[in-house]
């Protein structure tokens, strides 16, 4: 890896963060580089989740620091650090029900100042990549299918141009064909945008299929961390996460 | 976020006269263990101090009938109705129609409202009728920005009401400014007092933010009736100037408007005036709030009804956000609270308890959450429905209890409750989106 030529994008160092007492990341330490996926796996509980929405300033590090591009934005406030362009699509798609999907991804470019050129542009940029939002824009986004609502969580987060995109679960309560459409998409965003992604994932096999590096925490802390390929051929990996969650 | 949870399916509900008389029965059966101790049996203090009762059978019976046939009627009309949640088929010229007079109905309305004080110069009863429903409509159209809009349940809108109101009423009376000059300051400090309550329910939610708007209505109220000194307590602020024309006053002085204009002076010219004062600024509310709702403020407002993590996630600034709607809101308030103040020309805190909170409340849940039109017109059915049935007297709360239950039994949503989206990419698809079915994602 090259990580030593360049700094990374994000450099997450001895990070903790807590719910109250109950400690949820115990000092993490991940590194993304720029124009990588990076699948981060583990299971039910493990802080994934936490991790992504301490990145996004929610809860607060209580400890370590969090840079991006070189900048510390530890104690940057969650607006300010979306106008870094650091898009997020958080678990459980969460669109927005009653607007139409125009509305759903105008919020998305809301958040950061663009013009109208910039706009047009990431529009077609996300019909271009899911062709079924252009078919339903004047649709309310809760009338979607889970796999549409899904879609247009992440075409939401794309409209604000974002440098990394953050995806919390996006495979979560979805078909597997719906999932793998889903997990192409990423992959097109990757190869043709040269865009960095930070996925969290349950679907263990599908993440570190699609990215390049991976890491695995348990109960806080970082485990292990490769690339994905190698990653797939650990044992403990497998017994953990893939044919333990393949007995059905 | 159960996009996947089913619904429980209708098709199963029995629907049988069995079924009927089953549930009309149990009713009765709850209703005779309610009223037996309420109705059937009376108590009352004895000429000697001793407890005398006696049993009304007769009235107990009478009630429990009522319930029982009362049970029957209501589930006739649900099976005769449907399901509430269920897409009704309309057939074509039903819904032509309905979208015909959807298209022209608020045009309509506007072009009357500008033609009520023609038509009905000689009725002044007609004339305060219509003043009162306006100051209804915009106090519906400025909560509708905090609860319909943003989402967030206020309990104490009158407090800006009285906020507005006082404030004009002491800026008059202390120091003599004109109603012209107040009108900005109270809205101003209704603001300001909107951003006052925010700061501290920025982090509640739903019941809990709804008690704390609701003490604090009650807050600004306590403090109105005990700060004698400065708002007269429970006596109130009486001898509040009327407004006048840009200087011109409207009264029957040599330098009042009728003199100036030559003709003869009538005391309906006042009140001509008012409304249209009062038209102008509903007006302004409903306009400012349309603009705004295509503004990246009030989309940010929207989104926050919907889902406040998902805001946070795309970076919106929830804070300043909350905070807007609710000064924005407030200073409606305010604005309307001015108004109260000049037409009354006596303000005391009796107008501003709760009960105006709940009615204001009522009229834009009742409306359609954040439809400007379905607020006007529930402003309109609530104020005149009073009206109409006065006559009713003590039944006329009954009336408007069993039509608001009726309401929310077949249009959950308010009279109107369709969102009119604010962003269009191209032209409109050829479904729309109000035909299709909506899942909570």
């Amino acid at each position: 890896m090259s990580a030593a030529a360049t700094t990374p994008l994000l450099a997450v160092r001895g990070v903790r963060a807590a719910y109250g007492k109950i400690e949820a990341l115990k000092g993490v330490d991940i590194e993304i580089n720029r124009g990588e996926i990076v699948a981060l796996i583990g299971a039910n509980g493990a802080g994934k989740s936490t991790l992504m929405m301490t990145i996004f300033g929610r809860p607060r590090a209580r400890a370590g620091r969090i840079e991006f591009d070189g900048n510390d934005i530890t104690g940057v406030p969650t607006h300010e650090i979306a106008r870094l362009r650091i898009a997020q699509s958080p678990e459980g798609r969460r669109i927005f029900p009653r607007m139409s999907v125009a509305e759903n991804l105008q919020m998305g470019a809301d958040a950061t100042e663009c013009s109208e050129a910039e706009r047009e542009a990431g529009l077609d940029r996300v019909f271009a990549l899911f062709p079924r939002l252009k078919e339903r824009v004047a649709q309310r986004g809760g009338t979607l299918s889970g796999g549409e609502q899904q879609m247009l969580a992440i075409g939401r987060a794309l409209m604000s141009r974002p440098r990394l995109l953050m995806l919390d679960e996006p495979s979560l309560g979805l078909a597997p064909l719906i999932a793998r459409q889903i997990f192409d998409a990423i992959r097109t965003l990757n190869r043709q945008d040269g865009l960095t992604v930070l996925i969290v994932e349950q679907n263990a096999n599908h993440a570190l299929k699609l990215a390049h590096r991976g890491y695995v925490m348990v109960n806080g802390l970082i485990t292990l961390a490769g690339t994905g390929a190698e990653l797939l051929q650990r044992p403990e990996i497998r017994a953990a996460y893939l044919e333990g969650g393949r007995r059905g | 976020m159960s996009a996947t949870s089913a619904r429980p399916s209708h098709a199963a509900q029995p629907s049988g006269s069995a079924f009927i008389l089953k549930k009309a029965l149990i009713s009765a059966a709850v209703a005779l263990v309610l009223f037996s101790l309420m109705i059937g049996v009376r108590t009352e203090a004895g000429p000697q101090g001793g407890l005398i009762y006696w049993t009304r059978f007769g009235d107990l019976a009478a009630m429990v009938g009522t319930v029982f046939g009362g049970s029957i009627i209501i589930e006739l009309l649900r099976q005769w109705w449907g399901p509430v949640d269920k897409e009704h088929i309309v057939p074509k010229p039903v819904q032509a129609a309905m979208s015909f007079a959807g298209r022209w109905l608020a045009p309509a309305l506007l072009v009357f409202a500008f033609l009520v004080p023609v038509i009905f110069y000689d009725q002044r009863y007609i004339l305060d009728l219509s003043i009162l429903v306006l100051t209804y409509v915009m106090l519906g159209w400025g909560l509708n920005v905090v609860v319909g809009l943003a989402g967030l349940l206020d309990l104490g809108y009158v407090a800006f009401y009285a906020v507005g109101a006082y404030s004009y009423a002491l800026l008059a009376t202390n120091f003599g400014l004109s109603f012209w000059v107040c009108l900005p300051l109270a809205g101003i400090l209704a603001a300001f007092w909107g951003v006052l309550l925010g700061f501290p329910v920025l982090r509640l939610r739903g019941d809990y933010l709804a008690i704390v708007t609701l003490a604090f209505g009650e807050i600004i109220r306590l403090v109105i009736i005990n700060w004698q000194s400065l708002t007269g307590g429970p006596n109130g602020v009486s001898g509040i100037p009327r407004p006048t024309l840009f200087g011109i006053p409207l009264d029957n002085s040599d330098d009042g408007l009728a003199a100036r204009l030559g003709i003869d002076f009538s005391p309906t010219h006042r009140i001509v005036f008012l409304f249209y004062l009062i038209l102008a600024m509903a007006l302004l509310t409903n306009w400012v709030t349309i603009r705004l709702r295509r503004l990246p403020i009030g989309r940010a407002w929207e989104a926050l009804r919907e889902d406040e993590v998902a805001c946070r996630a795309l970076g919106i600034n929830v804070t300043t956000t909350k905070l807007t709607a609710f000064a924005t809101g407030a200073m409606f308030g305010g604005f309307a609270g001015a108004f109260f103040a000049t037409r009354q020309g006596f303000i005391s805190p009796e107008s501003f308890t709760f009960q105006e909170s709940a009615l204001v409340l009522a009229i834009v849940v009742l409306g359609g959450m954040g439809s400007q039109l379905g607020v006007a017109l529930a402003a309109l059915t609530m104020i005149g429905g009073f009206e109409l049935f006065r006559g009713f007297d003590q039944y006329r709360m009954l009336v408007f209890g069993i039509a608001m239950v009726l309401l929310m039994i077949w249009r959950p949503r308010g009279l109107i409750g369709h969102r009119a989206p604010t962003v269009f990419l191209e032209r409109s698809q050829a479904i729309s989106s109000d035909l299709v079915k909506e899942g909570h994602g």
